[in-house]
């Protein structure tokens, strides 16, 4: 059986005497698009964060495809981070993280890190834009100057340029008209995983249910819910 | 007036080599985060370098141009690794490193004065001692070769920087470090790229500045202070501002000289920044492109 | 005299927590007090002012009146000053002591500065060029126009206050570096200027032969220890008014309002603009009266002044003593003016050495000397919560900030008995203790499977499991009871099991799940 494409076992993260996560356990398997629910603030950010290195977590462990991502502790986040996207992660962080002064081909191009993605970083870039037609004609206009919409695709598309195994959304819909919204959920839902996994944490219900293998919830900094859907009145089994 | 080429062609070549310091700055500024006072001193290192490649390697052009970069890139790649690598996560990096790099200035032309003694150098003529004329204006070839050499390397930096992975990471660590560590950007590997191909541009500009001056454990001071001002000028962190002050900087400096007296270049050139500076709180490429801030 | 932990002992009012709050003890000496108030407060003459921040306790078990001082700043200052002060008697030394009247010069300029730089956040790097320009401006005017050395002084404060507007304009328009870039080039200017100009002495490397304080007829000793003591005012002067402007409200107004947040403190009705500049002129003024000391004392001066090393050696002073503490600008200057100016026989090496305490102190400390104490505090606190994480499991040992709050202690010790035991029965529980029960869930067990089910069976009531009979013989389910009178149980899942052995292992399954997943 192949390991497990992100595997976390009791990640505790926090922010000073703040703990934001406690005693995190999450396996995503390959192929399966994982979505995570809850309210602003209670930890899904964090998570991926976390989980990229761009936040300090204090014990526990995180996988990715079986090789240990180590915690950065007294280190100081983000020190770690590049060479744990080169294990084979992509983060779409919440707002974007974008360039302001690059052009929208440089953004994809930027995304290519590794050698084989920049040689054939050409036909990826057509690959994106099939993903996200809107894009073809921004190819060179500056990011700071697109919309908000926009500038999610960049970012998604920027994040999809590597192929790597593991991509971690955060919040697609963030700040996004509705009609736009559904139309970025859209095409993430289309992208083909092959042996990756998604993961994509979002405030809005509704855009996920039915078109993700599994849902989980996020609630002060735990994760319920294991193979079904957690609604209200109704017990999710095992646990006491 | 019969003196207007002569002073343009010096004004052009204090502006090329002003530029090669202030561009250094200005990229080590938007792309670190670090006012690199330490410039002055890989500014007289470079000399040293160059010096002793012209001692004991070969006294040709290309070789003493050539030990002059690279005596220029290591002396950047050890001010990061003193000033930058330890210091960039932690609080209160910004005047944290800029006292970093005041104390490897320091130590660094102590060392100097050191090991080689406090008299002055001189550097072989790179670019021959001939004359190249136009019309009736005759151009020294040492103007004429730093002229060409420093948009050379410019041209090859700017070109770099703007097809190549590398130069295309450096601008994206520019824009948002954190946005770059998701794409698989390293800082500290980036940074070490920059404060090296930033010390090469110092160093070139060491060498074609010694053909008119003495290479001395001090030589870096005047020339850091003039890098600094024509980077604030031109707006930390804007490259066409930087190349416009560099211009204006450099007409300055050259029309004085030649009009009002050496002693007073100085002061013209503050006059120049203040007002500029009084129109333009963040200098000329302040609102040309996106800065740091 | 005992040492005491302040909290312990202390009278409090009714109602509040008898023990000590979290963190670590502090022991400090309690001085017996013998005198009949408890709790004395020495004034000031004419003022309301407490000398010394201190309250008296009275100590129970031994019956004595104690006194605390809280604060114990003022003590450390008052030693170290009285040690300065009698510090020149200790040698005959000419090098020593000119270089302590230099020290305390550059103590007074530096805390100056310190307003500037730390108090309203100004980079302001100009500080040399103020008071080089009246330093030159107050030798000119003594040399040529035999102005006497006592009027030098305010002189010297009305050039520099007037020098401190022309730099104070630039300040209002520019923000952060770009104002530290410029006040460098200001200084490089001055220097440029003061070397080529034939008025200012280009001539001779400076200006010479100003009035001055320092009577001529005494022994060479004796002039020097006078100059030290003159210097030594202006040190107390200095410290003076960096207490009366950081202490006191220009010195809160400007803190509120550091660089990039002066949003907040203007939504607030603070004018950070009117008191930047008042401090500015206030140091600016200050720095001048320092100028026309300096030329009084060392009768003329030089282009030295306005020197890039000079900058660098200032600026290494408050940097080793850290931005922010008046004793930071002090002892700082202390120690560069002993490497520099008493181990002269060193040669370079003791500028390199400077430059490579400068280095240290920045890279390893964030605010010098003197603040780490706080560094080393925060570094600690942050070791402890790192600790506290990895130690916090579910249902484990109880931590230190829950257990002030449970009333009976021997809860925590029966949690921890727990855990011992749940850690004990987890390498109990193997496929054959589970098969063992599925085949014969009642009757005689091994002894592995025995303690299992006493454990279980001792569980509390509140969320146990049980087994609902729906229809008996027929079909079962497990529910778990609520433990509280009549709310009724809830159902667990929802399958049926068909025979009560089949529910039996099914409750037991769960059981032990919830046994490995604690």
């Amino acid at each position: 059986m192949t390991a497990p494409i992100l595997e976390v076992r009791g990640l505790s993260a926090g922010y000073g005497p703040l703990r934001v996560l406690h005693d995190l356990d999450l396996t995503v398997e390959a192929g399966e698009r994982v979505g995570i629910v809850g309210l602003n603030g209670h930890g899904k950010s964090t998570l991926f964060r976390a989980i990229a290195g761009l936040t300090d977590w204090q014990s526990g462990s995180v996988c990715i495809r079986g090789a240990e991502v180590g915690g950065s502790r007294s280190q100081g986040p983000g020190r770690h981070t590049h060479r744990i996207v080169r294990k084979g992660l992509a983060l779409m962080p919440q707002g974007d993280a974008i360039f302001p002064g690059l052009t929208v081909r440089e953004h994809l191009d930027a995304g290519a890190y590794t050698s084989l993605a920049w040689r054939e970083r050409a036909r990826r870039r057509d690959r994106i834009l099939e993903i996200f037609p809107p894009l073809a004609r921004l190819m060179d206009t500056p990011v700071g100057r697109l919309s908000g919409g926009e500038r999610r695709m960049v970012s998604l598309g920027r994040g999809l340029m590597a192929e790597s195994a593991l991509l971690l959304v955060d919040e697609p819909s963030l700040g996004l008209a509705p009609k736009i919204s559904k139309a970025v959920v859209e095409a993430l839902m289309k992208i083909d995983l092959q042996d990756g996994a998604m993961l994509i944490a979002e405030q809005n219900l509704t855009l996920l249910e039915g078109r993700v293998t599994r849902l989980l919830g996020m609630h002060a900094g735990r994760l319920k819910g294991g193979g079904s859907v957690v609604l209200p009145g109704r017990h999710v089994g095992g646990g006491a | 007036m019969a003196d207007l080429p002569f002073v343009a062609l010096s004004a052009i070549t204090l502006a090329a080599i002003y530029g090669l310091l202030a561009i250094g700055i200005s990229i080590i500024w938007s792309s670190l985060g670090m006012i690199n006072m330490a410039h002055g001193f890989t500014f007289a290192l470079s000399g040293y370098g160059a010096w002793l490649a012209a001692q004991y390697l070969s006294d040709a052009g290309p070789m003493v141009l050539a030990g002059g970069i690279v005596a220029g890139a290591l002396s950047g790649v050890l001010i990061c690794a003193v000033s930058f690598l330890p210091l960039h996560d932690k609080p209160n990096f910004v005047v944290r490193s800029m006292i970093a790099t005041l104390a490897i200035s320091l130590i660094g032309s102590q060392c100097l004065l050191w090991a080689f003694g406090p008299r002055v150098k001189a550097l072989p003529k790179v670019f021959g001692e001939g004359t190249v004329e136009f019309g009736e204006v005759v151009f020294t070839a040492d103007k004429v070769g730093a002229i060409a050499t420093s948009a050379v390397v410019l041209l090859l930096t700017l070109f770099w920087m703007t097809r190549s992975r590398r130069g295309l990471e450096i601008r994206a660590m520019m824009q948002n470090p954190e946005g770059a560590a998701l794409v698989g950007i390293g800082v500290r590997k980036t940074a070490l790229w920059v404060m090296a191909v930033t010390g090469g541009l110092a160093g070139l500009a060491a060498v074609l500045l010694s053909q008119t001056f003495f290479v001395s454990p001090g030589s870096g001071l005047q020339p850091l202070v003039k890098g600094l001002i024509v980077a604030l000028c031109g707006g930390l962190g804007s490259i066409r501002g930087a190349l416009i002050a560099a211009l204006l900087i450099g007409i300055t400096e050259a029309a004085t000289a030649t009009y009002l007296g050496g002693q007073y270049v100085l002061m013209t050139q503050f006059g120049l920044i203040i007002a500029v500076l009084l129109a333009r709180p963040r200098g000329i490429g302040g609102l040309l492109d996106e800065t740091r801030e | 005299m005992t040492w005491r932990n302040p909290q312990i002992g202390k009278a409090r009012p009714p109602g509040s927590r008898p023990f000590q709050s979290i963190g670590r003890r502090r022991w400090w000496p309690h001085p017996g007090w013998e005198g009949r108030r408890l709790f004395p407060r020495w004034r000031y003459p004419l003022t309301r002012r407490n000398v010394l921040w201190t309250e008296g306790e009275y100590n129970p078990k031994n019956l004595a009146r104690e006194i605390r001082v809280i604060d114990k700043r003022p003590l450390v200052w008052a030693v170290g000053l009285v040690l300065l002060a009698v510090a020149p008697f200790a040698t005959e030394d000419g090098t020593i002591l000119s270089a302590a009247s230099v020290f305390a010069i550059y103590a007074a300029i530096n805390l100056v500065w310190m307003l500037v730089i730390g108090t309203a956040g100004i980079m302001s790097l100009a500080t040399m060029a103020v008071v080089g320009a009246a330093a030159y401006g107050t030798a000119y005017l003594s040399i040529t126009y035999e102005w006497p050395w006592w009027s030098l002084l305010p002189a010297g404060a009305v050039i520099g206050l007037l020098f401190g507007i022309v730099i104070a304009i630039p300040a209002i328009r520019l923000e952060g570096f770009y104002y530290a870039l410029l006040t460098l080039g200001l200084a490089e200017l001055c220097r440029v200027y003061v070397i080529q100009s034939r008025l200012f002495g280009s001539a001779t490397g400076g200006l010479y032969g100003a009035d001055t304080h320092i009577p001529d007829d005494w022994s060479d000793t004796g002039q020097l220890r006078f100059a030290y003591y003159c210097a030594f005012a202006l040190m107390l002067a200095a410290l003076g008014l960096y207490r009366a402007v950081n202490g006191q409200r220009l010195g809160r107004l400007l803190r509120a309002a550091p660089e990039k947040n002066e949003a907040f403190a203007e939504a607030i009705g603070i004018d950070y603009r009117r008191a930047r500049i008042q401090v500015f002129l206030i140091s600016s003024a200050a720095l001048g009266l320092i100028g026309g000391f300096y030329a009084a004392h060392f009768k003329g001066a030089s282009p030295s002044l306005f020197s890039m090393d000079q900058l660098l050696l200032m600026l290494a002073m408050i940097v080793i003593g850290g931005l922010g503490r008046a004793e930071g600008a002090v002892v700082g200057t202390l120690v560069v003016v002993v490497i520099d100016k008493v181990l002269v026989d060193w040669g370079p090496v003791r500028l390199i050495l400077i430059g490579a305490i400068m280095l240290a102190s920045v890279l390893f400390t964030r605010a010098g000397l003197f603040g780490i104490k706080t560094q080393f505090r925060a570094w600690r606190e942050k070791k402890k919560s790192e600790r506290r994480a990895k130690r916090q499991e579910k249902g484990g040992e109880v931590v230190p900030e829950e257990a002030t709050e449970i009333a009976d202690k021997q809860e925590i010790y029966r949690r921890r008995f727990d855990k011992q035991i749940r850690d004990y029965l987890k390498t109990l529980v193997t496929d054959e203790v589970v098969e063992e029960h599925r085949a014969k869930p009642l009757g005689q067990h091994s002894e592995a499977l025995d303690r299992l089910l006493n454990y279980f069976r001792r569980g509390p009531m509140a969320d146990k499991y049980a087994v609902y009979a729906e229809r008996p013989f027929e079909s079962y389910r497990i529910v778990a009871l609520s433990g509280q009178r009549g709310v009724p149980p809830r159902l667990v899942n929802d399958r049926t099991y068909p025979s009560l052995e089949e529910a039996y292992h099914a409750v037991f399954l769960l059981r032990v799940n919830d046994l490995m997943e604690s």
